[in-house]
């Protein structure tokens, strides 16, 4: 086993069928399991990769090195050094969150190892600006942060609930303060610092790789015309689908509303 | 949007877009609704000396200089099949582009303004030339595999036009990169585990470089590209100063020799980050004076950049966009300072930077590496000694041995003779020498391949990496790499040996292939569900299945943790093998070992099934934990991958339960019954609406199966009495339970999607055999007299009937029973039926009962065998009995006895078994209106008397499915009494 899957926990499953190879990625405060119910539909057709960004609850907090993963482009190095090591050709990459934007770092410098990026509730930027709404104001984020600092259990019990949004006792909303509550305390506060305070708007119109944009209707994180943003500024060609879904974790909430849609776009390109 | 071929036309220049057209044009020929990759493939390799077909004969003399001209011809016919293939579409419109193709335009379009030398804005004014389109068609994976079938490599065939392309940006020689270091994006902290960091080059600082600063001035001298920079996250200051300083040596060939080095680096370091808005200005001083500096005297320049954070990172202040525009503008300045001097050759600029940071400028600055003329040079981290694999626990094993297998094994490529295997140390029992060796030769295979497609390589490497120059050292890199890997492979074998096959060292015959008949087979559990409880490391059983630990390694966490457990599972399980009790089968075990994840559903799945079929506990246990691994990935796997489709052998006696087990199943998992095929030749337990099959037994079923599989992917289908069917059926069986999909008979695949086959047989292992006989004979005695029709009747009278009748009085017939249901039930049964016109030997019934090798052959295929137990009538008799007699004697009254034939409890016991009414409502509905007329009927007749239940053989069959049980029991009067 490679150093490298041993550190992400990659695991490769499903066949090795002529619809080629998926990559699944999480986003902040999961892993891999978020994809628990996308996984069943998509092993008959595909080879399916999955595995832990550095910094989840399941990776050793070792390897977490402060500075590598202080800009999102650490996690697109690791990204591509997984498809390195697998010899993963070209693949569809299905990102959650910040994984999505992750993988569009990853595919300006790769374009030959994407076909395609399905983005699930991705976000270029969380803070506003006075020409862009992302969701959050400074003071919001600081916050957020210090109540992270000051007491990770507290800020994880109030945190899951909104984030997915449901009631604290929904199993997604359990599954969810599991995972975050996993993670080492101030690695989660520094990958949440990271995310939170990354842009990427600059860098939209670079990424050359079809991206389809899925996004819940209400979404504590990502506001809808964040979509429509991407939608606007992704330099290849895009399509935006709302799904009636609620939450920012709406594969793991609502797993009957969000898989069908995101079956049909790994299925199906973007008509051109 | 919908682009217009004219759009994608302007995007190509002149040759490509004449290739396209010409593919729409074929496509419209062979009216096929769209143009796709394939066509544009055929074109481009009908052309006689196109680009393509050189490429082709090329790739393939490289690969073996036997190969024969007609080889193109072969390729050529496999694209004409494949376009052959393609549906034809009736509409006569002009073909659109397929999807496929076009994201082929766009993935040659992108890689034309990678190479692009000029800024450019994004999208437009960039023409694909034929050179992209041809690779980015190669690329295409309908295409590789067209030419796959022809034994062509659409890698090699690209990496050939590579090379002919004259001074590509990305390469200007066939060699490629020598990255030392397997993957360059890997993070420094995989190397140094414990380390923290590590990165500064401790370990090699002492050691110079010297392959990377040969590759250095390799790439100064050159006339293109020349402006290396160091990548890495090791030791880049080091090798940057050694390369500046062998530059000040005297042994630096000419133009660069005594060049003057300016700091560059540190004057960007002397503004202070607030200042950076001076930087451009300050290229602009730096110009002038290079200007001066060159022209005044014929001394060369090398601009140091160091290391190139300054470009990448983003000011501080965490509000504003992370690249300000003065960093472009200062990207901007230097791209133009580079442009005014790039003619001369009298300047260089060098550089630094880590993985990220490169990353970073390539995405930021996607024209640097083309304005700037920089050729990126990885500088991979190294290590202390031979041991490439880090510090992860396997390598200390592999060091060791190194000197076993090593010695040879380097690049000897051929597994090590067996015999040599044997006599070492760490003794692998047959059966994993063999697969040791079986997969140490593919592994090698592999190295081989991995060496003939080297060019190959060099396209998996990133544009970047790409260098001219190839290093010795590398082979020998791999050498070890390759020495180390069969070395992992040696010990892992030898460690999975140790664990599975410890009796082997013990050489105990008998138990030498613990993998008894009867066991399900299992192959490796890996925790790998995306399982709830999320501990990554979890290996709940022990990988018995040679084949696949491969991949089992591959995915736990980290290796030992587990084992002690491992072991232990694994003692339990020969315990269970070697015994091959019933035990095995049992419940209680599979849920716990077997690593299910979802323990909701499994209690879900359990708690349905033993509401159904209370009477068989354990089988539903077993059913439940069988089908709950498969879901969750954990079954058994075929080849590499895993698969959907679920294979159950419901064996043993017990048809009822069987049937009832396979609806309730199906009813928890699809919401709906199964579909049942019956392969018997006796009617099937699932009722009569399935008996059509017995005349289109064989072909026609498997068509049915396939039928189903086609219209619902997502369903249950029972195939009953699987052990009879027939050779043709068995092998189509058993093929598909390898293969994951039918064929039909003509000869389409149906692939079996998630399906759930439950398949059902009367088989029994040799050691229950025995035992079971005689529950077994009278399931078979009871089932039968209920199907065969019959009526009851009441008689009056002390005289026995025509039947022979069992003078058993009601009390102590069920008690017999139940002492003896074991052994004894068939002897009275005997008694009981030899009078029938069948001669039930016992003999005679174990044989039809015992060699089908059909169903051994498949508890070895199937994803699991749930062994069923013979039901106990006993009980059911009793209540019959008991049930019977209360409502006699609460109807008729007491002082009149009552006497149940056996026969017409056998029946009752069997329509009540078949049918699954309760005893209680049949009672009240059937027997209790008889009874009250008997009571009237008694009333003239006072005296004791003695009142007889039998049964008597109905003439017409059964007119209902449904109706197992007599609707009616008739009262005779004894006439013989009577008179």
């Amino acid at each position: 086993m490679g150093i490298v899957e041993a550190a992400h926990n990659v695991r490769v499953i499903g066949r090795e069928g002529e619809r080629g190879t998926i990559v699944l990625a999480h986003g902040f405060g999961t892993d891999q399991s978020v994809w628990k119910h996308l996984v069943p539909h998509l092993v008959e057709d595909y080879r399916v990769v999955l595995f832990d960004n550095m910094g989840a609850g399941t990776t050793n907090p070792d390897y977490f090195d402060f500075d590598r993963y202080a800009t999102l482009e650490g996690y697109a190095l690791d990204l591509l050094a997984i498809l390195e090591e697998l010899r993963i050709g070209p693949c569809i990459l299905v990102g959650h969150s910040v994984s999505a934007v992750i993988g569009a770092i990853a595919s300006i410098s790769r374009p030959d190892l994407f076909t395609k990026i399905v983005m699930l509730s991705a976000s270029p930027r969380y803070l506003n600006e006075a020409d862009y709404f992302g969701g959050f104001e400074q003071e919001d984020l600081d916050q957020l942060f210090d109540a992270m600092r000051s007491n990770f259990k507290a800020w994880v019990s109030g945190f899951a609930p909104l984030a997915v949004g449901g009631d604290m006792d929904s199993v997604a909303v359990q599954e969810f303060s599991r995972t975050l509550f996993n993670i080492r305390p101030d690695i989660a506060l520094s990958v949440a610092q990271t995310i939170f305070q990354s842009d990427l708007r600059s860098i939209l119109g670079y990424v050359s790789v079809p991206c389809h944009i899925l996004q819940s209707s209400k979404d504590l994180a990502v506001p809808v015309v964040v979509s429509e943003y991407l939608h606007q500024n992704l330099g290849g060609e895009s399509i935006v689908e709302v799904m009636s879904s609620e939450g920012h974790l709406p594969q793991l909430s609502s797993p009957d509303i969000v898989i069908p849609v995101l079956l049909r776009h790994i299925r199906y390109d973007i008509a051109v | 949007m919908k682009a217009g071929l004219s759009t994608i036309q302007q995007t190509l220049t002149p040759e490509a877009a004449a290739v396209l057209t010409q593919s729409i044009g074929e496509a419209a020929r062979r009216s096929h609704g769209q143009a796709t990759p394939l066509h544009v493939a055929a074109m481009l390799l009908a052309a006689p000396g196109g680009l393509l077909r050189q490429a082709c004969a090329r790739s393939h003399n490289l690969e073996s200089p036997s190969s024969h001209p007609l080889r193109c011809r072969a390729l050529e016919l496999c694209f004409s099949v494949a376009l052959d293939r393609l549906p034809a579409s009736a509409a006569a419109a002009e073909p659109s582009i397929s999807n496929a193709l076009m994201a082929a335009l766009k993935r040659a379009q992108a890689n034309q303004r990678r190479g692009c030398p000029q800024h450019q804005p994004p999208l437009l004014a960039v023409k694909v030339d034929l050179e992209q389109l041809v690779m980015s068609i190669l690329d295409d994976p309908s295409v590789s595999r067209v030419m796959r079938e022809a034994s062509f490599s659409s890698t090699a065939v690209k990496a050939a036009i590579e090379q002919s392309l004259p001074s590509s940006s990305s390469s200007s020689s066939a060699a490629i990169a020598a990255a030392v270091s397997r993957n360059v994006y890997l993070n420094p902290r995989l190397h140094y585990p414990h380390g923290g960091g590590g990165g500064g080059g401790s370990s090699g600082a002492d050691r110079p470089r010297e392959d990377e600063v040969k590759r250095v001035q390799d790439i100064l001298s050159r006339p293109t590209k020349r402006n290396p920079i160091l990548v890495g996250d090791c030791d880049l200051d080091a090798t940057l100063q050694q390369v500046l300083q062998r530059i000040r040596s005297l042994d630096a060939p000419s133009p660069l020799r005594n060049a003057q080095i300016l700091p560059f680096a540190k004057e960007i370091a002397s503004i202070s980050a607030a200042d950076h808005s001076l930087l451009p200005t300050k290229i602009r001083e730096l110009g002038s004076s290079i200007e001066s500096s060159i022209s005044s005297g014929d001394r060369a320049v090398i601009l140091d950049l160091g290391d190139l954070k300054w470009l990448a990172e983003s000011p501080s202040g965490a509000g504003k966009p992370s690249l300000s525009e003065t960093s472009r503008a200062t990207v901007q300045e230097m791209a133009r300072l580079w442009k005014h001097f790039q003619g001369n050759s009298r300047m260089w600029l060098v550089g630094a930077a880590s993985s990220a940071t490169y990353l970073r400028c390539q995405v930021y600055y996607p024209t640097l590496e083309n304005d700037l003329d920089l050729q990126p040079v990885p500088i991979a981290p190294r290590f202390g000694g031979n041991n490439i694999h880090g510090n992860n626990a396997e390598s200390l094993a592999a060091s060791k041995a190194l000197v076993g297998i090593g010695a040879s094994g380097v690049l000897q490529r051929q597994p090590p003779p067996i015999t040599d295997l044997s006599s070492r140390r760490t003794t692998l029992c047959p059966a994993c020498t063999g697969s040791y060796a079986r997969e140490l030769s593919i592994l090698m295979a592999k190295g081989l391949e991995k060496d003939s497609a080297k060019p190959e390589d060099s396209r998996g490497l990133p544009q970047w990496l790409r260098i001219a120059s190839s290093s010795p050292l590398q082979s020998e890199e791999e050498g070890l790499i390759r020495k180390g890997r069969s070395e992992e492979l040696r010990s892992k074998w030898s460690e999975s040996c140790s664990r599975l096959h410890h009796e082997y060292r013990r050489s105990s015959p008998t138990l030498s292939n613990p993998s008894c008949v009867l066991n399900p087979h299992r192959p490796p559990q890996l925790n790998l569900t995306l399982s709830q409880t999320g501990d990554a490391i979890a290996a709940k059983q022990p990988t018995n299945h040679p084949d696949s630990s491969v991949k089992a390694d591959l995915v736990l966490g980290s290796p030992g943790v587990s084992t002690s457990s491992v072991a232990k599972t694994h003692q339990e399980r020969l315990k269970d093998s070697i015994g091959c009790t019933q035990d095995m089968f049992a419940g209680h075990r599979s849920a716990k070992v077997a690593g299910i994840s979802d323990i909701d559903m499994f209690k879900r799945l359990f708690s349905g099934l033993t509401e159904k079929v209370s009477w068989q506990q354990e089988a539903a246990s077993a059913v439940a934990s069988v089908v709950m691994q498969c879901k969750s990935g954990n079954g058994k796997r075929r080849g590499r991958a895993t698969k959907g489709d679920i294979w159950l052998l419901l064996a043993g006696p017990d048809k009822i339960g069987k049937k009832k087990m396979a609806t309730a199943l199906s009813e928890l998992m699809f919401g709906t019954g199964p579909m049942v095929v019956n392969f018997g030749h006796s009617p099937s337990t699932f009722g009569d609406v399935e008996e059509s099959n017995l005349s289109l037994r064989g072909r026609t079923l498997m068509d049915r199966i396939a039928e189903e599989a086609r219209r619902n992917p997502f369903s249950m289908i029972v195939l009953e009495n699987i052990d009879q069917a027939d050779m043709l059926a068995q092998g189509k069986i058993k093929k598909a339970i390898e293969r994951g999909h039918l064929i039909d008979s003509y000869g389409r695949e149906v692939s079996l999607g998630s399906i759930v086959f439950v398949l059902t047989s009367d088989w029994l292992p040799e050691g229950l055999k025995s035992s079971y006989s005689s529950l077994i004979e009278y399931e078979k005695t009871v089932l039968d007299s209920a199907r065969g029709g019959f009526e009851l009747e009441l008689t009056i009278g002390n005289k026995t009937g025509k039947r022979h009748p069992t003078s058993i009085c009601y009390d102590d017939r069920p008690i017999k029973l139940r002492k003896d249901s074991s052994v004894s039930t068939s002897l009275s049964l005997d008694l009981n039926l030899s009078v029938g016109e069948h001669e039930f030997d016992k003999g005679r019934l174990t044989v039809s009962h015992s060699t089908s090798s059909l169903a051994s052959d498949l508890t070895q295929l199937v994803d699991g065998v749930v062994m069923f137990k013979p039901v106990h009538f006993a009980q059911l008799q009793r209540d019959v009995v008991e049930s019977v007699s209360m409502k006699f004697a609460t109807t008729v009254g007491e002082g009149i006895a009552i006497r149940i034939d056996d026969e017409a409890l056998d029946k009752i016991t069997g329509g009540l078994w078949l049918s699954g009414a309760t005893l209680d409502d049949w009672a009240e509905r059937v027997l209790v209106p008889s009874l009250n007329q008997l009571r009237d009927n008694l009333k003239h007749e006072p005296g004791p008397r003695l009142i007889r239940l039998s049964a008597t053989k109905r003439d017409q069959t059964r007119s209902n499915a449904k109706e197992w049980l007599p609707t009616t029991v008739a009262i005779a009067i004894d006439r013989d009494h009577d008179s």
